[in-house]
């Protein structure tokens, strides 16, 4: 059978592992280790391989959900992990000094994967800081010549990542039914 | 009074001579126990004039062309008919004096209300507590199909999906409270300015500086309204006022704040019944700006399907229906919100109008996707 996987990129603290956990099937694995860095300042454990969890679909197949680790010393496993994904959702924390370099970095990181597949945004935190906001991240990216879905996100409400995911899905084929 | 005043009134003289203006500068330290001093006009919370050496109407009407505000005191021989000014009759006697101070300062009091309420307002969109806002940090509501016309409500004697009523199934936002509401909260960000929309239904106050919007009503009472023309209510009774003492009251309600966009997104949703801006020609293309922020919006059915279409490319209304294979009236209803929020434009430029649409590929694992939608659509939160 077939592996399909969904990616979930960005940086520390934007809420990757709780994203998968909202809408896993299972309880993810998480491998998360005390945050030993420059992480510790944000929070008190990061992912230092990935994390993974699974949506089980109708008829037995299986999404895999992966998570990248925060961290950028581990970004040659992106590359393998990327291999065979169906697209990019890339959480990004609102809350961090510089959230548009973040994105940059993480656009430029998966560039090949992106235009092989897609990519959708999440901007997480935006309770706790509402600058800059979603019409500002539009305006970067029409910059850099790309305009995919970008949304408020809180990661632990499973609407808010469901509607995140699907805006991918429907960027990969509009005509997709619902 | 003069207790709770640290400092004394300052005044401006005007019509006095310079033997009078010397005198009166003493008579105010001296008799009125310094209640008030003399200082520059352009530091002057009150002006005093005298009437019998200057034109006082001519100067009155002067200041008021340069918004002058302060309380005005007029000192005169005889009874003068002005309106909105203090007078002192001459000879002037030392308690009327005082008594017009009073006057004066008690006006500057009241006149500085507005702007405690303005630091309040302040407060609310720099400190407020954001988790309290419930209304406006709701995630979004997913409608589908099987809901959706009880939801948005429908025009008797009109079939929106019917191809040959089209051309008559448009709405004009300005006939209706969404036109108003829209109006408003461009001048509210103009002028970067607290305003209160006075419609002769629901409190509603416009917060620019944080894109937030506060509504004393529920979505029942808001959609019921939202669909009456505004011509036959209210009419000319709808006004823009600056928001001061409403905005106290709002203190105490965090969760009748609103998100502006999300607000206007369902207001143009229930305004539209199913229907298509009159600023939109349906027969020309239209196209996206960017992806609206639908986790926080209301999603009509198909509303992802429909806006991951047009930012492939410009397409005409009903050639995203039949594209789409749904119904008109769904593709209405989001063009319409998309539209009041300034992100569907007409695909007037000569490319625009040659750009064909990218033909979507139907890709192999379009089951699969497919598949994992229906299993997302169905999880809830």
């Amino acid at each position: 059978m077939s592996q399909y996987k969904i990616i979930f990129t960005g940086p520390v603290g934007a809420g990757k592992t709780t994203a998968i956990e909202s809408i896993s099937d299972v309880p993810p694995i998480k491998t998360d280790a005390t945050a030993s860095d420059m992480t510790k300042n944000r929070k008190s454990s990061t992912t230092v391989a990935m994390d993974y969890g699974i949506m089980n679909l109708a008829g037995g197949e299986k999404i895999h959900l992966y998570g990248t680790p925060g961290q950028e010393r581990f970004d040659f496993m992106w590359e393998i992990l990327t291999t065979g994904g169906i697209g990019l959702i890339l959480l990004l924390d609102n809350t961090r000094a510089d959230p548009f370099q973040d994105m940059k970095f993480f656009l430029d990181s998966f560039q090949s994967f992106i235009a092989k597949t897609n990519v959708a945004i999440g901007v997480t935190q935006m309770d706790l800081s509402d600058k800059p906001a979603i019409h500002d991240y539009h305006v970067q990216l029409q910059g850099m010549g790309l305009n995919p879905p970008v949304f408020c996100v809180d990661a632990r409400i499973k609407n808010d990542v469901s509607l995140l995911v699907q805006s991918l899905l429907y960027s990969l084929d509009p005509e997709l039914e619902e | 009074m003069n207790d709770k005043r640290k400092s004394p009134l300052r005044v401006a003289l005007y019509g006095m001579d310079g033997r009078t203006y010397k005198m009166m500068v003493m008579y105010l330290q001296g008799p009125c126990k310094g209640m008030a001093a003399v200082v520059e006009e352009i530091d002057a919370e009150v002006d005093i004039i005298d009437a019998d050496f200057v034109n006082v109407e001519a100067l009155l009407e002067q200041k008021q062309a340069q918004n002058s505000t302060r309380p005005v005191i007029v000192l005169s021989l005889q009874e003068l008919e002005l309106d909105n000014v203090l007078h002192v009759k001459k000879p002037v006697k030392t308690a009327d004096m005082l008594d017009a101070l009073m006057k004066a300062e008690a006006m500057l009091v009241e006149k500085q209300k507005p702007s405690e309420d303005v630091r309040i307002n302040k407060k609310l969109f720099i400190n407020t507590d954001e988790q309290k806002k419930t209304s406006k940090h709701q995630t979004a509501m997913h409608l589908d199909e099987g809901n959706f016309n009880a939801f948005i409500g429908s025009i008797p004697g009109l079939d929106v999906n019917d191809p040959k009523q089209f051309p008559n199934a448009f709405y004009n936002p300005k006939e209706y409270f969404q036109g108003y509401f829209q109006s408003a909260c461009l001048i509210a960000q103009t002028k970067k300015q607290v305003l209160y929309l006075n419609s002769g239904w629901k409190s509603l106050i416009i917060f620019p500086h944080n894109h937030e919007i506060w509504l004393d009503a529920d979505d029942k009472q808001l959609r019921a309204f939202a669909g009456l023309p505004i011509n036959s209510l209210s009419g000319s009774g709808m006004s823009l006022t600056p928001a001061s003492a409403q905005t106290l009251s709002v203190k105490q309600e965090l969760s009748k704040f609103h998100n502006m966009d999300a607000f206007l997104w369902k207001l143009a949703v229930w305004t539209s019944k199913g229907r298509y801006p009159i600023a939109l020609d349906i027969t020309k293309p239209v196209f996206l700006k960017h992806w609206p922020n639908f986790t926080r919006l209301i999603v009509t059915p198909h509303a992802l399907r429909i806006a991951a279409l047009l930012i492939a490319g410009p397409r005409t209304l009903p050639d995203i229906a039949e594209t789409l294979k749904i119904k008109p009236q769904y593709v209405f209803a989001f063009i319409s919100a998309a539209h009041a929020l300034g992100l569907i434009k007409q695909a007037k430029r000569q490319a625009d109008e040659i750009i064909q649409p990218p033909v979507i590929k139907n890709i192999e694992r379009q089951g699969l996707l497919t598949r994992i939608i229906s299993k997302l659509r169905g999880q809830k939160s």
